[in-house]
């Protein structure tokens, strides 16, 4: 094994958790009014949540909804009866739940 | 700034305002810029002299008054808020002026909430007073354009997030006039040292600090050359930026008029 490569390796690696601690993921949820909510997200670094995995979970587990973040990091959903939870889930480290008691006007 | 031969001229004026012991700041107030999570805020506009709750001046209406809202990568998205404004009166600890509030629901992200007013009569200067004021208020944590210029005739872009100072940090600003940096301008700084009392409409007679002598109740900061200043925060709370007549030869109704540029932040202690 050559020298250069390890280093190469070692400075990926430490841009990969560099980023990761870098940047927060982001929801919040607010309910518009109309019986539907919507949810944004985003990281703390400001960059585009646009694509992330989106569930609403009902308080028995099962999942009701199943979406992504659109272009503009939304995600908007017709309110389901009871209490639910949103889960944004940008992958290991980055799912955010956010509890219907949370969701605000 | 005036030659110190001008300077001398002008002495008497200027002992005449060191008397009053604070200066004028617009003021774009709502108790939290930093919220948690969305919801309506208060907001009311007030022209005043907030370090020592001084005179409160009569706003006439706002020329402009709106907010750019952005949120992470999206596009910024302006709202005029002139429309839903609503006239009140401002309680100082001095007197009563006009002033005006308004409701704001916020979701998250940055929404930079820019006023320009009407410029003020200050019959004691023979002169008009207009200052374009910045107020950035996040919600959630999560940024947008906070440091990107809005485009006021007069404006302090924030080199530092204004909701997110520590106390002991630095906060830096950039003056622009038509989009262009100011030179060596010149800033007063001023803590907001009477709780504003927004039920009320008032200030709190208590201050938070007392000053030494009269030289800290406003504090006269020059930008570089590049019209970037620095200013070291030393208290928790709500610190005013004004760069003053950032214009030569601006006037309004025939006389002169000191085109400013405001902007305030709030900082929190570390602990």
């Amino acid at each position: 094994m050559t020298v250069k490569p390890f280093v190469l390796a070692a400075a990926l690696l430490f841009m990969t958790t560099a980023a990761a601690q870098a940047h927060t993921p982001l929801c919040s949820c607010f309910d518009n009014g109309d019986n539907t909510i919507t949810c944004e997200g985003g990281f703390s670094d400001g960059s585009s949540a646009s694509g992330v995995a989106m569930r609403i979970q009902a308080a028995d587990g099962s999942i009701l909804m199943e979406g992504a973040m659109d272009a503009d990091s939304t995600y908007t959903f017709t309110r389901p009866a009871g209490d639910f939870t949103v889960l944004f889930d940008a992958g290991e480290g980055h799912v955010i739940e956010v509890p219907s008691r949370n969701i605000v006007l | 700034m005036k030659s110190s031969l001008a300077s001398l001229l002008t002495g008497a004026v200027v002992l005449g305002a060191a008397t009053m012991a604070s200066a004028h700041f617009q003021m774009i107030y709502t108790p939290e810029m930093a919220l948690k999570q969305g919801g309506q805020i208060p907001l009311k506009m007030v022209f005043t002299h907030p370090f020592d709750a001084g005179y409160t001046m009569d706003m006439g209406t706002p020329e402009e008054f709106f907010v750019i809202r952005t949120r992470g990568e999206n596009e910024p998205v302006r709202t005029d808020l002139k429309e839903g404004l609503k006239a009140i009166e401002w309680a100082s600890l001095t007197n009563t002026g006009k002033a005006w509030e308004t409701t704001y629901q916020a979701r998250g992200g940055d929404h930079i909430f820019c006023l320009i007013p009407e410029p003020y009569w200050e019959a004691k200067e023979d002169a008009y007073i207009k200052q374009n004021t910045k107020v950035i208020v996040n919600v959630g944590g999560e940024p947008g354009a906070w440091h990107e210029p809005v485009g006021l005739p007069t404006e302090i872009v924030p080199l530092a997030k204004p909701y997110d100072r520590w106390t002991g940090n630095v906060f830096q600003g950039q003056v622009l006039l038509n989009g262009e940096p100011v030179p060596n301008a010149e800033i007063e700084v001023e803590y907001l040292n009477h709780q504003p009392l927004l039920d009320s409409n008032s200030f709190a007679e208590e201050p938070a600090v007392t000053v030494p002598q009269e030289s800290f109740s406003v504090q006269t900061i020059f930008a570089d050359n590049n019209g970037v200043f620095t200013f070291g925060i030393p208290r928790a709370g709500w610190w005013g930026f004004a760069a003053l007549d950032l214009e030569e030869d601006y006037t309004y109704k025939d006389h002169p008029c000191s085109h400013d540029a405001v902007i305030w932040i709030q900082a929190k202690d570390i602990n």
